[in-house]
């Protein structure tokens, strides 16, 4: 049912599109959605290496689920509240303000609420705790003996890291990567809590036509063209496993 | 910790990182738990009196209490709902031979890789479409399809590891294949479906796309927040983003637990 409801917005004829294009509103708004979730994506991607890392090679066996969920633990409650309370943090008046004076004595305006780089952060935060979880997954399948054996035959941290870690890791790294960006790049709920809603990005434009405007095809059109852009960017992440599946199987 | 490859240097500097983590993850939240008893009405350092207030004007607000009435029911029968139906899904995709097995699977587990607000928009044509008006069943509906991925991926976990030999025992002792699944398989799953339950009723519970586009007038909670964030502050956000966090993650730790803990136990044997 989700597949035929996402099929039949495509009966539109391409008027539609050449609209949307010729909208500087609409392309700048995709723009900024890629933008933000590249940006988010790629800082999540590398904190979760160093996270995931630990937990699986610094902790012991019995303790790491423990470690994970306390990574993981605020993912299970909505966005909409993380993102509001990051408010309550970052805002001109908030919780970094009145540390930071406190400690200098200087009043500060901070002046990071609103602004993209908050939403950045926010869906980075997000796509870092995704991330560290698949990573996780991958990472804490590797036989010991493997790193063992490469270890008595002379190979230094850095070499077990690069051939056997990385190479192992890779899978699970990819999913999170892939997964990020898809939350990232169709999220509401960050862009407009904590990057407001004068520069909105794709998924808050949609938002807005169907309970303001209600101009279903122009929506229908935005949700297509987003759509194209998830596929586009998954689909080397989709070469690639194919590849490997059927490298593995010969 | 593992000597081979962490050495003392990279374990201080890692744990210092991770510790740094969970700084940055939970500072908010704690924020908010602390805001959520001042009595100040702007939300502004440095800390009032304690109060309860906001909690009692949450009570007393029956748009709330509505709204999170309509959200546990919805979560109720969506997570019993998606549990049943991915605990038969997950039971033929491990065991039984169907054609297209990987096509199959894949178009079941394809909400996952499909960002939320596309499905719901997707929904909200369809439903136009066809002519149906927005209501709740709908977004039973809904919030049944988009947890039901989660439900078959944990219980065919659980359901790959079971040997086939205890079920082909049952069957050679004359019960059905019905009274098999029922009397053996579900038995034996009993800890992963209790998880599975929790995991899709939360988030089914904080569910908002999907809910916010197939209704019109029957408010679910993540849609009361909303509208109370975009159009204007209210003290009672904080009181009410305590009660939801404490609420489902409560529920999520309990799930996660028993899931990752059954997991470490399983691959010991």
């Amino acid at each position: 049912m989700v597949i035929l409801s996402l099929t039949t917005e495509t009966g539109f004829g391409f008027d539609n599109f050449k609209l949307f294009f010729a909208t500087p509103h609409l392309t700048q708004a995709l723009h900024r959605s890629l933008i933000l979730a590249s940006s988010a994506t790629l800082i999540a991607s590398l904190v979760a290496w160093p996270l995931a890392y630990f937990i699986v090679f610094c902790v012991h066996k019995k303790w790491r689920p423990l470690f994970l969920l306390a990574i993981l633990a605020p993912f299970w409650t909505s966005f909409t509240i993380r993102a509001f309370s990051w408010q309550l943090v970052l805002s001109d008046n908030g919780v970094v303000t009145w540390f930071i004076e406190l400690i200098t004595g200087f009043s500060v305006t901070l002046g990071i609420l609103y602004t993209m780089n908050a939403s950045i952060f926010g869906l980075a935060l997000f796509g870092s705790m995704l991330t560290t979880f698949t990573l996780y997954g991958a990472l804490v399948s590797i036989d010991d003996k493997l790193i063992e054996a490469a270890s008595t035959l002379g190979a230094k941290p850095f070499h077990i890291f690069k051939d056997i870690i990385f190479p192992l890791g890779l899978p699970g790294w990819l999913a999170g990567i892939f997964l990020t960006f898809i939350v990232c790049v169709g999220d509401y709920a960050v862009p407009t809590l904590l990057g407001g809603g004068l520069k909105p990005v794709l998924a808050q434009i949609m938002l807005s036509i169907l309970k303001g405007t209600y101009d279903l095809s122009q929506a229908a059109t935005i949700a297509v063209v987003l759509a194209i852009t998830v596929m586009l960017c998954g689909l080397p992440l989709i070469i690639y496993g194919l590849a490997k599946r059927n490298r593995t199987a010969v | 910790m593992n000597n081979l490859i962490v050495s003392k240097f990279m374990f201080s500097l890692l744990s210092a990182f991770f510790c740094l983590a969970l700084i940055v993850i939970y500072l908010p939240i704690i924020v908010m738990i602390v805001f959520s008893f001042n009595s100040g009405k702007y939300q502004t350092l440095p800390f009032r009196e304690p109060t309860f207030e906001w909690y009692v004007n949450l009570i007393a607000d029956s748009s709330f209490i509505n709204s999170f009435f309509t959200s546990l029911m919805m979560a109720s029968l969506a997570s019993v709902f998606a549990t049943i139906l991915g605990f038969l899904a997950a039971y033929a995709f491990s065991k039984a031979k169907i054609p297209a097995h990987a096509l199959l699977f894949g178009i079941v587990v394809c909400p996952l890789v499909i960002p939320m607000i596309l499905i719901g928009i997707g929904m909200r044509l369809q439903i136009v479409s066809v002519g149906i008006q927005p209501a709740l069943w709908l977004v039973l509906l809904g919030q049944t399809l988009y947890v039901l991925p989660l439900a078959v991926i944990n219980l065919k976990n659980r359901i790959d590891k079971i040997p086939k030999s205890m079920e082909e025992a049952s069957i050679s002792l004359g019960s059905s294949r019905l009274k098999s699944i029922v009397l053996i398989l579900a038995p034996i799953c009993a800890p992963s479906l209790f998880a599975t339950l929790l995991l899709t009723f939360t988030f089914s519970f904080d569910e908002f796309v999907i809910a916010y586009f197939l209704t019109n007038f029957e408010i679910t909670l993540p849609i009361r927040i909303w509208t109370s964030l975009v159009t204007g502050f209210e003290p009672k956000i904080n009181a009410v983003g305590t009660a939801v966090f404490i609420f489902s993650v409560t529920l999520g730790l309990i799930a996660q637990f028993i899931l990752l803990f059954k997991q470490a136990e399983l691959n010991k044997h």
